[in-house]
């Protein structure tokens, strides 16, 4: 059987007395994208940094691309790319030069440094920037180069680490259409985020991480019917609050009304809408309007750690 | 083609690679390479005057011989450490991780920074002789004793290199700037720098006596205060070897500790 591109087990990060990372088990099937969500210090980015090989476990195993994360550093080194939380680029130089840089750095072949430079600047749309220092970039800028540098070499396994904190919502969609071409090309994608949207958008599964520890794992959409059903809101005129509540009933558990104002949790789902306002109609209730809420990813985040996450 | 079937990443084309970036830097920040450059003239220029009359007691009769050979290596071991420094700000400006995260060997992280700070010394050593002989500085050993000094700035540039390198390494934040700064003035200062071991007395005689920087001092002044023998070149190349030896594993070990994190 092949091995998952990144697997991890029992992986614990302590720092002194700081337990960072506290028993993490991963498993990320090859061409998926996975969204690792959670607060600032939740220790996404600790996990991140071991399964790159820039921090030591201190206990647990894990392997990235069939390698061991501590035995065979250079091995995975070889096959991920990288762009952590703050592309650390240095502004001093140009675009084209950090490319070439990172061309030498992994080892491709002189006469392909130009190539896969301009291919990658045309890719994330920098060329005209090229020869511009990168101290001049914008954030999103910055970001794309980062993510352009992780892609030198062609790797099978990309890590990115909150790739859009700080980008206006521009950049941020570009860099998403970007990650999706990327996994489209067959690239596993681990990406972490405190953007609860980020993961919901871009995430095939998600794992939920607080204090260290992964408290839900799984699709979005199956994460999301774990909370809870579906809540269905139609307002009504306020004289057929009662009629339309009691139309409601048997639909699944009625939510607290408002003058006007009904709702039920759609025990059926969504699908379940259209016999509600056959229901509605057989009783003379006129409905103004209706609008379908979906528990969200914070609502999965709120059932598991007890808050909502912040920035949702 | 990608890496993942490539040949091992080599040692010298990544070390090549960051001297270059290196040498960049001192092309496109100037303001940080400037006072390294200037200093040891400044040095040169003030000590020669400071102290030209006790130095007229040792027998030599132009200051310049004496200082400008002083602060060659200085300036060589300055200029060199702030390889240091600009280690530090990639440390903590996350670059050193993207460095890191490449297959390369780990020795291109030590041979580049130290070649590169080796080139950079040459620029004060240059600038500090040229004033030194427009200002009428003996070379009684000719090219000779102007390639010594060379090698024995360049060798201190080395050493001093190695150890600001290892010392960025291990503290991985600017407090370690004045302990780099600190090693390298004591060194010099605790050795027959400003005055012939001749005219020294007290408790800081048998220090310089014993220091290696004597040695080199005096491989680096042979040629300005007379010819160029192998009696006074061969006990600093030892201690150029030496430390050089010592400070290239500080360095190196250094990189393992932060890999060990």
């Amino acid at each position: 059987m092949r091995t998952a591109p990144i697997v991890a087990t029992g992986l614990v990060r302590r720092f002194g007395d700081v337990v960072a990372v506290d028993g993490v088990d991963l498993r990320i099937e090859d061409g998926e994208i996975f969204g690792f969500l959670g607060p600032n210090g939740a220790g996404k980015s600790t996990t991140v940094r071991m399964l790159t090989t820039l921090l030591i476990p201190t206990a647990g195993q894990a392997s990235v691309a069939g390698y061991d994360v501590v035995r065979q550093a250079d091995e995975v080194r070889r096959r991920i790319g990288v762009a952590l939380q703050d592309a650390a680029i240095d502004p001093l130089m140009t675009g084209r030069e950090l490319l070439a840089l990172q061309a030498v750095m992994y080892g491709l072949p002189r006469r392909e440094h130009r190539r896969r430079g301009d291919e990658l600047l045309e890719r994330v749309g920098l060329t005209a920037a090229a020869d511009r220092r990168v101290g001049t970039y914008s954030g999103g800028m910055r970001r794309r180069l980062d993510l352009a540098l992780s892609l030198i070499h062609r790797p099978t396994v990309l890590f990115l680490d909150e790739p859009t904190t700080g980008l206006d919502p521009m950049s941020r969609i570009t860099l998403w259409d970007e990650v999706r071409s990327l996994n489209r090309e067959g690239t596993t994608v681990l990406l972490t985020t405190q953007y609860l949207e980020e993961a919901d958008q871009l995430a095939d599964r998600v794992a939920i991480i607080d204090h260290g520890r992964i408290v839900r794992q799984g699709e979005p959409r199956e994460l999301k019917a774990q909370v809870g059903a579906p809540t269905l809101w139609i307002d009504v005129d306020a004289a057929q609050s009662v009629a339309a509540t009691e139309a409601l009933a048997r639909f699944g558990e009625l939510r607290p009304a408002a003058e006007g104002r009904v709702g039920v949790g759609l025990g059926a789902g969504a699908s379940g809408v259209a016999e509600v306002i056959r229901a509605l109609d057989e009783r003379g209730v006129g409905v103004r309007h209706l609008e379908l809420h979906e528990p969200s990813l914070d609502d999965v985040f709120a059932e598991a750690t007890g808050y909502h996450l912040e920035g949702a | 083609m990608s890496t993942l079937d490539g040949p091992t990443v080599s040692t010298a084309a990544p070390a090549r690679a960051l001297v270059a970036r290196n040498l960049r830097r001192v092309v496109r920040l100037p303001s940080a390479f400037f006072p390294a450059l200037l200093m040891p003239v400044f040095q040169a220029i003030a000590f020669s005057g400071a102290f030209a009359a006790a130095i007229h007691l040792a027998g030599i009769r132009n200051s310049l011989d004496w200082f400008v050979p002083l602060a060659a290596l200085q300036g060589a071991g300055f200029g060199a450490m702030s390889i240091g420094f600009a280690t530090i700000i990639d440390i903590q400006s996350g670059f050193l991780d993207r460095l890191r995260m490449a297959p390369m060997p780990r020795r291109a992280l030590v041979a580049g920074p130290l070649a590169a700070a080796v080139l950079r010394a040459v620029f004060p050593v240059v600038l500090v002789t040229a004033v030194g002989l427009i200002g009428g500085m003996n070379v009684p050993g000719g090219w000779l004793g102007l390639a010594v000094l060379g090698v024995a700035a360049l060798g201190v540039g080395f050493v001093a290199a190695g150890w600001g390198l290892g010392l960025a390494y291990r503290m991985r934040s600017m407090a370690a700037a004045p302990l780099m700064q600190f090693a390298i003035f004591t060194a010099i200062f605790l050795s027959a720098s400003q005055m012939p071991l001749a005219l020294m007395s007290g408790w800081a005689k048998p220090i310089a006596r014993v220091n290696p920087v004597t040695n080199i001092l005096r491989m680096a002044r042979q040629g300005f205060l007379g010819r160029v023998t192998w009696a006074h070149t061969w006990p600093g190349l030892l201690a150029l070897t030496g430390l050089g030896l010592v400070t290239t594993l500080w360095a190196r070990r250094g990189l393992s500790s932060v890999d060990r994190i």
